[in-house]
C-alpha cells in the first residue's frame, strides 16, 4: 500500500468535498449558448413581429406575431388590418397556444392491427394512403372546415386527382340561412357584410353580433365608435336586442325584448308589414313579391312572441324615425327550422328601410367555397352507411364532436374503411382515424384567407415546425402527384406565391395581406321573395322548455375548449369557467327545487345530458340555455385528461342532445328541440368567479344618464353611487401626479377605462395572461378562487342594494327579464398613489416605484399575504402551488414571455402595468434623449381591446390621451374613491341612453 | 373586584389541617415529578403522536405548497394566524400573574405562578411557530429580521407584521428568562433529591444554587427587575398583535379599540387556560393542599373582569359600525352575526361575554367542575373570536364581486390539533422535570406565617 502523504491527503479531501458539493445540487446545468452565426433579423432581447392572420374563427382578423429569438410568444392585432384594426378577441389572443399545445400530434400515426395508433414515418404513411386511395377511386370523400382560397384550390386538385366522389366544406356555424335568405330576397347568393357603425339604430333579432356572429371584433369596434359619447352628444347608436337570454350583445344594448325563441320570424314579418305600410316598396323593389310575403304577417305576432302588445308598432316607429336603421337577423343560437325565412324577413326590413348599400353590403363576389348544408351532410352520412365511402379524409374539422349524435355520424364513420385525419391536435375524430397525418399549427403554416370580400389576408409561419408534422397543402400536393393527378408545381408555399402573383407578395406579407373596401353591388328586392313563407319554428320533442344551445364566447364550435386560457377565463355573462351549466330562470329553478350547482338532466328525443344548474333572472321561463363547446372526451384541457381522468368529458356537450334538423333551405338547425328537465339530486360545484352581481350601492361600476352628462356634472362619476359607503360629497376626480410619484421625473403611469365601451368580452383578461405568463390553475383551484389572472372583469347589475351576502352558495341574482343595466368593471391593479398594500409588507417586496407604479419584487416576497388582505380592490394573487414548474405541460413553457419572470411558489403577484413594455419603450426614448411619447407604451389589455375602452399613459403629461379622456368625459371617477387610495386608474361611468323603466 | 385577603388567610387555605414542614412541602410538591403512571404515558403518547402527525402534515405542506391549506381569495389569512393570535393571547395570563401580580404583592399568585409561567413559555413557543407555518416557505423567514447583509435586503418598519416580529421575540425571550430564574431555587431542591444522570442535569441547571442569603438577595432583585421589564410586555405584546389588524384598512379590523380589546381578551383567555390546565394537575397529583378553591376563585374574578371588558368591546364594535354610517363596516358587522359565519360569532359572544356572567355567583366560582367546563368553552370562544375577526372580516371586504368563503382544510385542522399536542407535550414533560408549584415561594409564605404567628 503506497504511502499517503500530506499533499495527497489534501487532494483527496478536496476532491471529496467537491464531489459532495456537486451531488448536492441536483438541478440540471443549463447553459446560455449564444448564436454562433447570428441570424440577420434576430437581435437577442428585441422582438420581431410578423404579420399573419388569425385562424381561430372564420372572421379572419389580422395579427402581428411577436417573436423573440425565433419563437412566437404573443399575438397582437394588426392595426392596418381592416377587419380588426389592431384588436383581437379572447380566442384570437390564445391562438398561439395551439403551436405549443400538449395535445399536438408529434408525428404521423397509423392504426396498427391491434387497434392502437402507432407512429409511422411520413414516406410510409404517404405510401399507405396512396395505396388506399388508389384502391378506392370514386369512393373517396374529403370533408373539412373552411380554409383559405389557395389551400381550398389545392384540395380541389387533390379531389380530382384522387378521383374522389366529393368534397364537403363543413362548418358547424356555417351561416347557411343568411346566405340563402340573401339569395331569396336579393337574388344573390352571398353573405352580406354588416357595418354596425354606420347605423344609428340597430334592432338585433338575436345575432349576438358583438360576441360570436360573423365578425364580432369588427362589429364591437364599429359600434363602440358609433356610441362614443364624446363624439355623439346624443349617445350615438341605439341597440334593441330581441332574444330569450341576456347575452353579451344584450348586455351592451339599450333595450331588451325577451321574445319567445322561434317567434322572431313572425315578429320580423309583422315589423316589415308595419314599415311597408308607412313607407312602401323601395325603388326597384318588386312590390308584388313583397306584398305576397307580407300577407302572412300576423297581427298578433307580439302575443305569439310572448312580448307586450304594441312592441311591433313601437319598433316600427323607432325604425321609421331613425336616420340609418339596421336590423340584424338571428344568429346561431336562434337558427330554427324557420331560419331562412326569418333571416329573409329581417333582410326585407333592411331593404325597406334603405339599409342596403350603407350598413348592409351585398358583395359582388360570392363566398367560396360554400359551406355544406345539413342536408348535404346527411347525404354523405347516407353514403357512408351504404358503404359507398371507402376513404374519408378529414381536415380542420371535428365532426364527431360537432355533429349531433342523432345524425348517426359516429355509426356511419365506423362503416368507412379508412379514415384519414390531418388534425394538428388530438380531437374526438382524429382519435378514431386509421391514419393521422398531422398538419402544422397555424404558427408554422403558410396560407391565406378571405375573411370577407375585399380582404385578402396572408398566413405566414413564424416558427420552424416543432414536431414531425407536415403542412396539409404539402401533404395533398404530394399524395395528389403520387396518384398521378395534375397538381401545381412545387410545395404549398410556391403554390401560394403563385396564387398571389397578381400582387407584390413581399409587400403583402409585410402588411398582412391586400385590403380594399367591400366590393358591393346595388341590389333590389327580387321576385324570388314571393316564394318565401314565414312560419313559426317547429320544435321536436316533449317537455316544457325550449333548449337554446348558444355559441359560447370563447369555445366557438368547440375547438376553443382545448385552450386552457379560454377554459379559465370566466364567461363574460355568467362569470363561470371550466364546466358546463344549464341556465334557467329563477321560476324554473324554483319549480324544479334546484339552486345554483344542483345537477339537472336535460332530456330530448335525441338523448340526455346532466349538468349543473345556473338559475338567473336574465332568461325566459320557458327556456333552458346551454353553451356550445364543452363536453369533450379528448384533450388535455378540453376533457378531464389533464386532471388525471382521461376519457372523461369536461362538462356536457349540448350538441349530443340536439336533433338533426335543417331549415327550409337545408341549413343547420340549432334551435330545434324541447327538453324535459329533471332534478338529479346531486350537486356539482361550478367555478363561479364572482360572489355576487350586487354592488350594494358602493358605486364601483357607475352609470350616468345622458341628461346628467349634458347637464355637466363635471368630474363626478355618475350618480352618487357611493351611497352609504361612498359618502355624500365626493372629491372631484383628479389624477394626483404630484404626490404619487417621485417629484422631478417625468412620469406617473396611469390608465383610464371607459366602462361605457366595455362589452365584457374578456379579451384583455386572456391577453394579460399570455403577456404576463399567468398560470392556468384548473377547475378545482378556480372553484376555490385561486385563479391567477391579473385582471378580472366584474359584472354588476344595477347600483345594487344592501340585501344578501349571507348565502353560503351565492350566485348572481339581480338580473330581471327584459331589463339590462349590466355594468362591466375591468379590474387590474389600481396602482394606488397611497397603496394600502405597500405599507404593510414587512419585507418591502411590494413598493412604490419612482414612476408611481406599485412594484412587486418576487424574490423578496416571503408570502405573509398581508398585502392581499389589505388590498381594497382584491387584485393580488398568491402562488399557492409551484405553478412555475408544473403549469406548462407539453411545450407550453416555450410560449412564456422572456421579459416577465415566472413566479415561484409562495409569492404574491399582480398587474404590473406591463412594466416590461414600459421598459421596452424607455430604451429607444433614452437613446434619442427624449421622454417616452404618449401612446408609445400600450399595455397588453389596452392593445387587444376591441372597443378601445382602455387607455394607458403618463398622467404627468397634461396632453396625454389618458388624461384627456378622463378629464373631458365628465364621467370620470375612481373605484372606492372615498378610501383615498388615489388609484392610477380612472373609470369613466357607463352612459344610460334610454329609460325604459315604464315599459316593463 | 374585592381586594385580595391578607396573607394569613392564604396560608390558612394552604394548610387546612396542620402546618407541613419544609421537607413536607418538598415531598408534596416534588411528588408529581417522581415515577410514571400509565395515564401519564397515555397522555404523553397522544401528545407526541399529535405532534408527529402535525410535523408530517407540515412537511407535506412545505413540499406541496400552501395550496393544501384552505385559503381562497379574498381570505388570505386562516387558521394559522388565528392559532398564532390564540396562543400569544394564552401566554398573557402567565406574565400577568408572574409580573404584575408580583409587583402588586398579590401573594396568592405564589401557588399558581409556576404553572402559569410554564404555560406562557410553552404557549409562546407554540405561537412562534405559526408565522413560519403561515408563510409556507419557512426558510424565507429570516428575510423578516433586520440585520446588515450584502443582498440589499431590509425590512419595512412601517409594517405591523415587523413590529410583531420584535414583540413576539422579546416576549419569548423575557418569558423564558423569567421562567428559568424563578425555577433556580426549585431546581436546587430537585438536585438535592436526585441521583445519577438526573443529578448532573439538575446540578448544571441549578447554577450552583446554595440558598445563601446573598443568592436569595440577588434572586429577588432579579425577579423584581424582570417583573418590571415584563409588566409593559403584558400590555404591549398583544397590542402589537392587535395592530396587525387595526392598522389595516379592512372593515372589521380598522378600529382603535383593538389594542385594549385584545389585551383584555388575552388575559381572559390566558386565565381560562391556566384553570383548564391546573384543575386536572391538582386532581391527578393531589395538590389540593396547595391549589385551593381560593386560588381558582381569584382567577375566576379576573376572568369575570376581563369578560366584561371583552363584552364591552364586542358591543362597542357594533355600536361604532352602526354609528359610523359607513356601509362597508355595517355590512361587515351585520354579516358577522348573520352571515355565513354566524356560528363562530355567536360562539364568541356566548362563550366569552354571556356564560362568564355566571361567575358573579361565588358558589360557581369555587365549583371546579363547572369552572373547568366554563374555561374550556372560553378557550373555544377565544379561538372563535380570532376566527370571527380574521375570517369574517376578510371574507366581506370592499368589492362584493371578490367576496368569498373560507373553509379550513384538513391540513390546517391537523396542524391546529398538533399545536395543542405540542403545547401539551411540553407541559407534560415539564411536570416530570420541574415542580409545578413554586416550592420556594410557597415556603416563603409558610415562613411568613410562622414568624407572624398568623396575626398580621
Amino acid at each position: 500500500m503506497p504511502e499517503l502523504d500530506r499533499r495527497d491527503f489534501l487532494r483527496l479531501v478536496g476532491a471529496g468535498a467537491g464531489a459532495a458539493a456537486s451531488t448536492a445540487c441536483n438541478d440540471p446545468i443549463e447553459k446560455l449558448v449564444p448564436y454562433v452565426i447570428q441570424p440577420e433579423v434576430i437581435t437577442p432581447g428585441i422582438p420581431v413581429f410578423y404579420a399573419s392572420t388569425c385562424r381561430e374563427c372564420p372572421a379572419g382578423c389580422g395579427i402581428h406575431v411577436k417573436t423573440r429569438e425565433g419563437r412566437p410568444i404573443k399575438l397582437e392585432g394588426n392595426p392596418s388590418h381592416p377587419v380588426n384594426r389592431g384588436a383581437l378577441c379572447a380566442r384570437g389572443q390564445v391562438g398561439i397556444g395551439r403551436a405549443y399545445h400538449p395535445d399536438r400530434y408529434v408525428g404521423p400515426l397509423s392504426r396498427a392491427a391491434a387497434g392502437k395508433l402507432e407512429p409511422i414515418s411520413w414516406p410510409d404513411a404517404s405510401a399507405e394512403l396512396v395505396a388506399k386511395l388508389g384502391a378506392a377511386a370514386g369512393q373517396v370523400w374529403v370533408m373539412g372546415g373552411q380554409v383559405g382560397p389557395t389551400l381550398s384550390s389545392v384540395i380541389d386538385g387533390f379531389v380530382s386527382a384522387a378521383g374522389a366522389a366529393g368534397r364537403l366544406v363543413y362548418e358547424p356555424f356555417g351561416y347557411e340561412a343568411l346566405r340563402e335568405a340573401t339569395k331569396a330576397v336579393f337574388g344573390v347568393s352571398a353573405t352580406p357584410v354588416f357595418d354596425t357603425g354606420k347605423a344609428d339604430l340597430i334592432i338585433d333579432f338575436g345575432s349576438d353580433f358583438l360576441d360570436t356572429w360573423l365578425s364580432p371584433v369588427e362589429h364591437a369596434r364599429q359600434l363602440s365608435e358609433a356610441r362614443d359619447v364624446g363624439q355623439h352628444a346624443d349617445g350615438g347608436t341605439r341597440v334593441v336586442s330581441i332574444g330569450p337570454r341576456l347575452g353579451v350583445t344584450t348586455s351592451a344594448s339599450d333595450r331588451w325584448i325577451p321574445a319567445k325563441p322561434g317567434s322572431e320570424g313572425g315578429l320580423a314579418l309583422a315589423l316589415a308589414r308595419a314599415i311597408y305600410e308607412k313607407r312602401g316598396a323601395p325603388a326597384g323593389g318588386d312590390a308584388a313579391a313583397i306584398e305576397s310575403v307580407l300577407r302572412d304577417a300576423d297581427a298578433a305576432a307580439a302575443s305569439a312572441a310572448d312580448v307586450e302588445r304594441g312592441v311591433v308598432e313601437e319598433l316600427a316607429t323607432l325604425l321609421l324615425e331613425a336616420k340609418r336603421p339596421l336590423v340584424l337577423p338571428p344568429g346561431v343560437a336562434l337558427a330554427s327550422t324557420a331560419a331562412t325565412a326569418t333571416t329573409a324577413a329581417v333582410l326585407l326590413i333592411d331593404a325597406l328601410l334603405g339599409a342596403v348599400g350603407s350598413s348592409l353590403l351585398i358583395p359582388t363576389e360570392p363566398t367560396t367555397p360554400q359551406t355544406a348544408s345539413m342536408a348535404d351532410i346527411q347525404k354523405l352520412i347516407g353514403a357512408m352507411n351504404a358503404g359507398q365511402v371507402k376513404v374519408l379524409l378529414l381536415h380542420d374539422t371535428n365532426p364527431l364532436y360537432s355533429l349531433p349524435a342523432s345524425s348517426g355520424f359516429a355509426q356511419a364513420l365506423s362503416k368507412v374503411d379508412y379514415v384519414v385525419s390531418t388534425a394538428s391536435m388530438r380531437d374526438e375524430t382524429s382519435e378514431i382515424a386509421h391514419l393521422v397525418l398531422p398538419d402544422h399549427s397555424a404558427m408554422e403554416s403558410w396560407g391565406d384567407a378571405v375573411p370577407r370580400p375585399g380582404v385578402r389576408s396572408l398566413v405566414q409561419p413564424t416558427l420552424r415546425p416543432l414536431h414531425d408534422s407536415q403542412a396539409l397543402g404539402d401533404t395533398l400536393l404530394e399524395i395528389g402527384r403520387a396518384l398521378g393527378g395534375q397538381m401545381p408545381e412545387g410545395g404549398f408555399r410556391q403554390v401560394l406565391e403563385g396564387a398571389w402573383s397578381d400582387t407584390d407578395f413581399r409587400v403583402a406579407l409585410g402588411n398582412g395581406g391586400v385590403f380594399s373596401d367591400v366590393p358591393s353591388q346595388q341590389v333590389d328586392i327580387a321576385p324570388s321573395l314571393a316564394d318565401l313563407r314565414v312560419s313559426e319554428a317547429s320544435l321536436v320533442g316533449s317537455g316544457d322548455h325550449t333548449l337554446v344551445a348558444y355559441p359560447h364566447s370563447f369555445f366557438g364550435d368547440g375547438s376553443g375548449a382545448a385552450q386552457p386560457w379560454l377554459q379559465e377565463t370566466p364567461d363574460p355573462v355568467t362569470k363561470l369557467s371550466w364546466g358546463s351549466w344549464a341556465e334557467m330562470s329563477f321560476h324554473t329553478a324554483e319549480k324544479l327545487g334546484v339552486t345554483f350547482g344542483d345537477v339537472v338532466s336535460l332530456t330530448s328525443d335525441a338523448g340526455s345530458i346532466e349538468l349543473s344548474s345556473l338559475p338567473r333572472g336574465g332568461i325566459r321561463d320557458d327556456v333552458i340555455a346551454v353553451a356550445i363547446g364543452q363536453g369533450h372526451t379528448v384533450g388535455h384541457y378540453a376533457s378531464m385528461a389533464g386532471d388525471g381522468e382521461p376519457g372523461v368529458a369536461r362538462g356536457a356537450s349540448v350538441i349530443s342532445i340536439l336533433p338533426t334538423a335543417s331549415d327550409e333551405t337545408g341549413g343547420r338547425v340549432w334551435l330545434g328541440t324541447r327538453v324535459r328537465v329533471a332534478k338529479s339530486g346531486r350537486f356539482r360545484r361550478l367555478a363561479l368567479s364572482q360572489w355576487t352581481d350586487n354592488q350594494r350601492g358602493r358605486g364601483l361600476a357607475r352609470e350616468v344618464s345622458l341628461a346628467a352628462l349634458a347637464g355637466g356634472s363635471e368630474g363626478h362619476g355618475g350618480e352618487a353611487g357611493g351611497g352609504h359607503g361612498g359618502g355624500h360629497s365626493e372629491p372631484p376626480h383628479t389624477f394626483e401626479p404630484a404626490y404619487d410619484a417621485l417629484p422631478g421625473q417625468p412620469y406617473r403611469w396611469g390608465m383610464s377605462v371607459d366602462t361605457d365601451r366595455c362589452t365584457g368580452c374578456s379579451a384583455c383578461v386572456t391577453a394579460c395572461a399570455i403577456e404576463n405568463n399567468s398560470p392556468v390553475v384548473g377547475e378545482l383551484q378556480s372553484i376555490q378562487h385561486r385563479e391567477m389572472n391579473w385582471m378580472r372583469i366584474e359584472r354588476y347589475v344595477g347600483d345594487g342594494d344592501r340585501r344578501g351576502g349571507a348565502e353560503r352558495r351565492p350566485f348572481p341574482d339581480r338580473e330581471k327579464l327584459g331589463e339590462i343595466d349590466v355594468r362591466h368593471l375591468p379590474m387590474p391593479c389600481q396602482h394606488c398613489g397611497a397603496a394600502p398594500c405597500e405599507a404593510v409588507c414587512p419585507v418591502i417586496a411590494t413598493y412604490h416605484t419612482e414612476e408611481g407604479i406599485n412594484g412587486m419584487v418576487y424574490n423578496r416576497c416571503v408570502g405573509t399575504r398581508y398585502c392581499a388582505n389589505n388590498c381594497v380592490y382584491k387584485v393580488r394573487r398568491y402562488n399557492y402551488w409551484d405553478y412555475g414548474n408544473d403549469n406548462f405541460p407539453g411545450l407550453l413553457g416555450l410560449m412564456l414571455n422572456p421579459d416577465v419572470t415566472v413566479r415561484q411558489q409562495g409569492v404574491m403577484e399582480k398587474c404590473s402595468f406591463c412594466i416590461q413594455r414600459i421598459e421596452a419603450a424607455r430604451q429607444p426614448a433614452k437613446d434619442e434623449g427624449r421622454v417616452i411619447a404618449d401612446g408609445e407604451v400600450q399595455t397588453a389589455c389596452q392593445q387587444t381591446c376591441p372597443t378601445q375602452a382602455i387607455t394607458f399613459g403618463n398622467t404627468r403629461d397634461e396632453k396625454s390621451q389618458v388624461v384627456a379622456r378622463a378629464n373631458e368625459s365628465g364621467r370620470a371617477y375612481h373605484a372606492l374613491q372615498d378610501l383615498n387610495t388615489r388609484p392610477a386608474i380612472t373609470y369613466l361611468a357607463q352612459v344610460k341612453r334610454e329609460d325604459h323603466e315604464g315599459s316593463h | 373586584m374585592a381586594p385580595p385577603p391578607p396573607a394569613t388567610a392564604v396560608v390558612d387555605t394552604l394548610r387546612p389541617t396542620s402546618v407541613p414542614r419544609d421537607s413536607r412541602i418538598n415531598v408534596d410538591i416534588m411528588a408529581h415529578t417522581k415515577g410514571v403512571q400509565w395515564p401519564y404515558f397515555l397522555a404523553l403518547g397522544a401528545a407526541v403522536f399529535g405532534v408527529i402527525q402535525a410535523v408530517l402534515v407540515l412537511a407535506w405542506q412545505t413540499y406541496a405548497g400552501l395550496g393544501v391549506a384552505g385559503y381562497q381569495a379574498p381570505v388570505f389569512w386562516g387558521v394559522y394566524i388565528i392559532t398564532f393570535v390564540f396562543w400569544i393571547g394564552i401566554g398573557h395570563a402567565g406574565t400577568l400573574i408572574s409580573a404584575i401580580l408580583f409587583l402588586f404583592r398579590a401573594k396568592w399568585r405564589n401557588a399558581v405562578n409556576r404553572g402559569a409561567e410554564a404555560m406562557t413559555v410553552f404557549a409562546v413557543l407554540t405561537a412562534a411557530l405559526f408565522p413560519l407555518i403561515h408563510i409556507g416557505r419557512l426558510w424565507k423567514f429570516y428575510f423578516l429580521l433586520p440585520y446588515p447583509n450584502q443582498r440589499g435586503l431590509w425590512v419595512n418598519f412601517k409594517s405591523p407584521l415587523l413590529w410583531d416580529v420584535f414583540a413576539v421575540n422579546t416576549y419569548m425571550l423575557i418569558s423564558i428568562i423569567f421562567f428559568y430564574v424563578g425555577l433556580i431555587p426549585d431546581i436546587a431542591v430537585a438536585r438535592d433529591r436526585a441521583t445519577g444522570f438526573k443529578k448532573i442535569v439538575y446540578t448544571i441547571l441549578a447554577l450552583g444554587w446554595q440558598g445563601t442569603g446573598r443568592q436569595w438577595k440577588a434572586h429577588n432583585r432579579t425577579v423584581l427587575h424582570l417583573s418590571g421589564l415584563a409588566t409593559p410586555l403584558v400590555l404591549s405584546v398583544h397590542s402589537v398583535v392587535s395592530w396587525d389588524f387595526a392598522m389595516s384598512i379592512v372593515p372589521g379590523w380598522h378600529a382603535t379599540i383593538f389594542a385594549p380589546y385584545f389585551v383584555a381578551g388575552a388575559v381572559f383567555g390566558g386565565f381560562a387556560m391556566v384553570i383548564v390546565v391546573l384543575i386536572p394537575v391538582r386532581r391527578i397529583f393531589g395538590l389540593e393542599a396547595y391549589l385551593t378553591d381560593y386560588h381558582f376563585e381569584n382567577m375566576s374574578r379576573f376572568i369575570l373582569l376581563t369578560s366584561l371588558i371583552c363584552g364591552y368591546a364586542y358591543g362597542a364594535e357594533y355600536f361604532i359600525a352602526w354609528y359610523s354610517a359607513v356601509e362597508y363596516e355595517q355590512t361587515s358587522f351585520w354579516l358577522r352575526a348573520f352571515g355565513p359565519y354566524w356560528f363562530s360569532a355567536w360562539c364568541m359572544i356566548l362563550f366569552n361575554a354571556v356564560f362568564p356572567q355566571l361567575l358573579w355567583f361565588k358558589r360557581l366560582r369555587t365549583n371546579l367542575p363547572f369552572l373547568f367546563v366554563l374555561c374550556f368553552l372560553i378557550n373555544l370562544g377565544m379561538w372563535f373570536e380570532r376566527y370571527v375577526i380574521i375570517i369574517t372580516s376578510l371574507s366581506r371586504e370592499y368589492i362584493p364581486a371578490a367576496w368569498g368563503l373560507y373553509i379550513p382544510s384538513a391540513v390546517e385542522l391537523s396542524v391546529l390539533a398538533g399545536s395543542f399536542c405540542w403545547f401539551g407535550m411540553w407541559f407534560l414533560l415539564f411536570l416530570k422535570i420541574f415542580p409545578v408549584i413554586a416550592i420556594a415561594e410557597v415556603k416563603e409564605l409558610a415562613i411568613h406565617e410562622k414568624e407572624h404567628g398568623g396575626a398580621h
